[in-house]
């Protein structure tokens, strides 16, 4: 199967019958196969965590979906850069590379080394801290921004000692 | 004996207490007009067939029983609704004898006499206070059970125990020899080498050396077994729980259920790891010290125990007065972990009423009656422990005088009394500890009644022992007959339905007019009190519970998301789904729109604490869940009525969806979600009054198109009302 167009159920258009592009001032506008031009849409992740690799909708300011890819990896060449492109703006997620320090208590003040650069955030609770199947971990700090751990594996003995206590 | 009840009532209205019995051809009861056996001792008899009939009516908090023969009265007795439910159960037995059902359908006795449907919890409760001495070594008897595989390593810390015990002992049988031989002598001008004292210390430092290496391993071996025990303890509660059925829980506060599954599994770990460990070696302690005392010097050692059996006295009677206490220590405890289950998840409605101030007061009162508990058993224990050390010091002072004027006698040596010394010390600090054993006993008992109290209770809705399977449902539904009573109220009187694969029924009526109570017999979350409901015509007594419901999907009225993401949420009942049909049953379900704006879309973190979701969010996700699982049997419970009509536009579009193809049963107050619907079944105090098409019913102009009507013009109206 290639990048099959065509949604799980629902009726949405073929990639060749769509065109996504870049407008003016960073904006997407999405014309469709009614010829419809759509400005300002958004390219959202179904599943960023589980299968960030999976599906993506494009959806209309306000909030309709425009058009469903099943699958980003197996999507069409000149949209999957453009969707990609999109996504990495929209979902702003730093990786942290290094823990230097996570404070006892709740909210819990962590000191880290990201690959978009140092910061300080807090973490309100425990919950807030995912540790997904694949040994990654998804940390929401209290101002909703996310950080993710690759593998919690490749981590120093301290930085994995730090993270125990905290969740 | 088929079933029997007592009648607590004579016919004066007396209190009373005699017995009915009934038996295949007969019943037998002591005198109605007394409530006492008649005088010569034999009971009353009266033939039962199938002319007789028992009549009981209940009025308020007084009830009669009438057994009519040929439609006369022969006789009657009188009970209050204390008696009730096994009145009730002896009304059942008697139909079901003589209105001919099968011999099968026949309740076993014993059975019969047991409330079909009584909320076990109030057992449970009462239990609670009393728990005698008999019923707590009987608990922590039944501990062992769960010891069971880990005996190996029990007997291991075991031997390790009496290992380390007896290598405690060596170190003053060594100071003997070292005053008689070395010191003294050397005292009194011998020649003894110092090399002969290192010889004694090397053997000391051997002797400490290895009871440390041995209670070391003891100490781990312990409470590995007892930490595996309380996990084992842990899950097979938690796992009882979720085997009982739903009237468990309606009549449990959550609190006291997770102080018992998290609480009280912990203080049984830590009486098996610490004080079980302790009291085995302190007894052992006691038991090899009285022997190397009595080898020592008999008579001496017959003057030291002297205040060992006072001690014994103090501990049972310690342990009487602290028995109810910690039992009540307890139940406090639970009240007050129940506060805050309760006030947790409903601080909406704490704050909404401005109500924080009394919450507080409430959890403080709860926090009082702990620690009241706590401390009477302190005022207790606080003064008996002391008194406890005192006994221990005369034991010592005794030693000290009946051990001098025994060295001025001539019969002990200097040695052999240090050794003595040294041995009582130990001796009563033993006891002394054992003494503790006493309440850590109590309360772990106290903590294992209340675990064993949840594992006693059966589920009310059995799992057949050869269930019949079920294959590939249809989906037809017949509902033959059937009763259910609740405690003494009997909430549905006879309903005949049938309802046929695909069909989509739409149950309406008042509240309390049995709706919710049919469909959780549908759901078999109760079993019904007579009657039969069949499955594709087998009956659900015979089918695997969870086989069953693994054809069902519900819709509740109030959703229920669990902490997670929307996407397992979604797959709760089908967790191997893939993400294709995740997202298919959202947009079925009109969900995906809303999930894509979620931070997260689809790995959004919902459920108690995320709960930004509105009522009809919630709603659709559970519709989607329902989808996922691809149901034959659909239950909607007021799917609809706590959401706004916008949001219920969007809702019905996706129940259409979810009902086509599926046997429904709907339930509904609004009748307009009821469109679809082929056949309208209207129920009225637990009987069915009306059933039809909405169009027939409506010109029939029966209960359905007067509430079809009255609710229109509510419509009509919506300015009025707001």
């Amino acid at each position: 199967m290639t990048a099959s167009p065509v949604p799980p159920s629902g009726d949405f258009p073929a990639f060749a019958s769509y065109r996504l592009e870049q407008s003016g001032h960073g904006r997407l506008q999405f014309t469709g196969t009614d010829g419809v031009v759509h400005d300002n849409v958004d390219v959202i992740h179904a599943f960023p965590v589980s299968a960030p690799q999976g599906a993506v909708a494009i959806i209309a300011a306000d909030g309709t979906e425009l058009a469903w890819i099943n699958s980003l990896e197996t999507a069409p060449e000149p949209l999957r850069k453009t969707l990609e492109r999109e996504l990495s703006v929209r979902e702003f997620l730093p990786v942290i590379e290094r823990i230097e320090g996570v404070s006892d208590g709740e909210p819990a003040d962590w000191n880290v080394a990201t690959d978009r650069g140092p910061r300080r955030f807090k973490v309100a609770h425990t919950d807030d801290i995912i540790r997904c199947g694949d040994d990654s971990a998804l940390i929401t700090d209290t101002d909703g921004i996310r950080y993710r751990i690759p593998a919690l594996a490749r981590l120093t003995a301290r930085e994995r000692h730090l993270i125990d206590k905290a969740t | 004996m088929l079933a029997s009840c007592r009648f607590d009532l004579d016919a004066a209205l007396r209190f009373a207490d005699g017995w009915i019995v009934l038996t295949p051809h007969r019943l037998l009861s002591d005198d109605p007009a007394t409530g006492r056996p008649p005088p010569d001792g034999c009971p009353l008899q009266w033939p039962v067939d199938a002319t007789t009939e028992l009549d009981v009516h209940l009025r308020a908090a007084v009830g009669r029983i009438e057994l009519l023969q040929a439609g006369r009265v022969a006789v009657q007795w009188r009970f209050t609704a204390a008696r009730s439910k096994g009145v009730h159960a002896l009304e059942d037995a008697f139909d079901q004898m003589v209105h001919g059902r099968p011999e099968a359908e026949a309740p076993r006795p014993g059975e019969a006499a047991r409330p079909i449907a009584a909320p076990p919890s109030k057992a449970l409760d009462d239990e609670d206070g009393e728990t005698g001495p008999r019923a707590s070594w009987k608990s922590l008897i039944r501990l062992t059970a769960f010891a069971r595989p880990y005996l190996g390593m029990a007997v291991v810390g075991g031997l390790l125990s009496l290992a380390s015990t007896a290598a405690a002992l060596v170190p003053p049988y060594l100071t003997m020899p070292l005053v008689d031989r070395v010191l003294i002598p050397r005292q009194q001008g011998s020649p003894v080498p110092f090399s002969a004292v290192w010889w004694y210390l090397g053997g000391l430092l051997l002797a400490a050396t290895l009871a440390w290496l041995l209670s070391w391993a003891r100490t781990w071996t312990l409470a590995w077994v007892s930490e595996r025990i309380a996990a084992n303890l842990r899950v097979s509660t938690y796992a009882h729980l979720q085997s009982l059925s739903l009237d468990f829980f309606s009549g449990k506060r959550t609190g006291d259920l997770m102080t018992r599954v998290g609480n009280d599994t912990d203080r049984i770990n830590l009486f098996l790891s610490v004080n079980v460990l302790t009291f085995v070696s302190d007894v052992l302690l006691v038991a090899l010290t009285a022997v190397v005392l009595v080898t020592l010097n008999p008579l001496l050692a017959a003057v030291t125990l002297v205040p060992f059996p006072f001690v014994v006295w103090l501990a049972y009677t310690v342990r009487a007065r602290l028995r109810g206490g910690f039992s009540r220590a307890s139940i406090a405890w639970a009240d007050m972990t129940s506060v805050l289950a309760d006030t947790i998840p409903g601080i909406r409605v704490v704050k909404a009423f401005a109500q924080e101030h009394r919450e507080i007061e409430r959890f403080k009162a709860a926090n009082d009656r702990v620690l009241d508990a706590n401390d009477r058993v302190n005022v207790t224990w606080s003064f008996f422990g002391p008194l406890v050390s005192l006994f221990s010091e005369l034991g010592t002072l005794v030693v000290w005088a009946a051990g001098a004027w025994l060295v001025f006698g001539g019969t002990v040596t200097v040695g052999g009394l240090t050794a003595f010394l040294a041995y009582i010390t130990r001796f009563y600090t033993r006891v002394e500890s054992m003494i503790h054993m006493v309440p850590a006993t109590q309360r772990a008992a106290a903590s294992a009644q209340r675990i064993f109290d949840i594992l006693d209770c059966r589920p009310t809705v059995a799992e057949p022992p050869h269930p019949v399977p079920l294959g590939t449902v249809r989906g037809r539904i017949e509902i033959d007959g059937v009763h259910f009573r609740y405690g003494s109220r009997e909430i549905l009187h006879g309903i005949d339905l049938t309802i046929e694969p695909g069909e989509m029924v739409g149950l309406v009526g008042t509240s309390g007019s049995g709706k919710s109570t049919l469909a959780n017999l549908v759901c078999r979350f109760y079993d019904p009190s007579s009657g039969s409901i069949r499955i594709d015509g087998i009956d659900l007594k015979d089918v695997s519970i969870e086989e069953y419901r693994s054809n069902l999907g519900c819709v509740l009225q109030e959703p229920f998301l669990f902490f997670g993401t929307v996407a397992e949420n979604i797959t709760y009942g089908c967790p191997d789904a893939s993400r294709d049909r995740i997202v298919a049953a959202a947009r079925a379900a009109g969900a995906h729109e809303f999930i894509l704006a979620l931070p997260a879309a689809y790995d959004s973190r919902i459920g108690e604490r995320g709960g930004s979701l509105s009522g009809g969010e919630r709603q659709r996700l559970s519709i989607a869940r329902a989808l996922l699982v691809d149901p034959r049997i659909l239950i909607l419970d007021e799917a609809t009525s706590s959401v706004d009509v916008e949001t219920e536009a969007a809702i019905q579009a996706a129940i259409d969806r979810l009902v086509t193809g599926r046997t429904t049963i709907a339930i509904a107050h609004r009748l307009s979600t009821l469109r679809r619907a082929d056949r309208i079944v209207v129920l009225d105090s637990g009987r069915i009054v009306e059933s039809g098409s909405h169009d027939a019913l409506l010109a029939a102009g029966g209960a359905y198109s007067r509430l079809y009507h009255a609710q229109s013009k509510e419509a009509d109206q919506p300015a009025a009302i707001s």
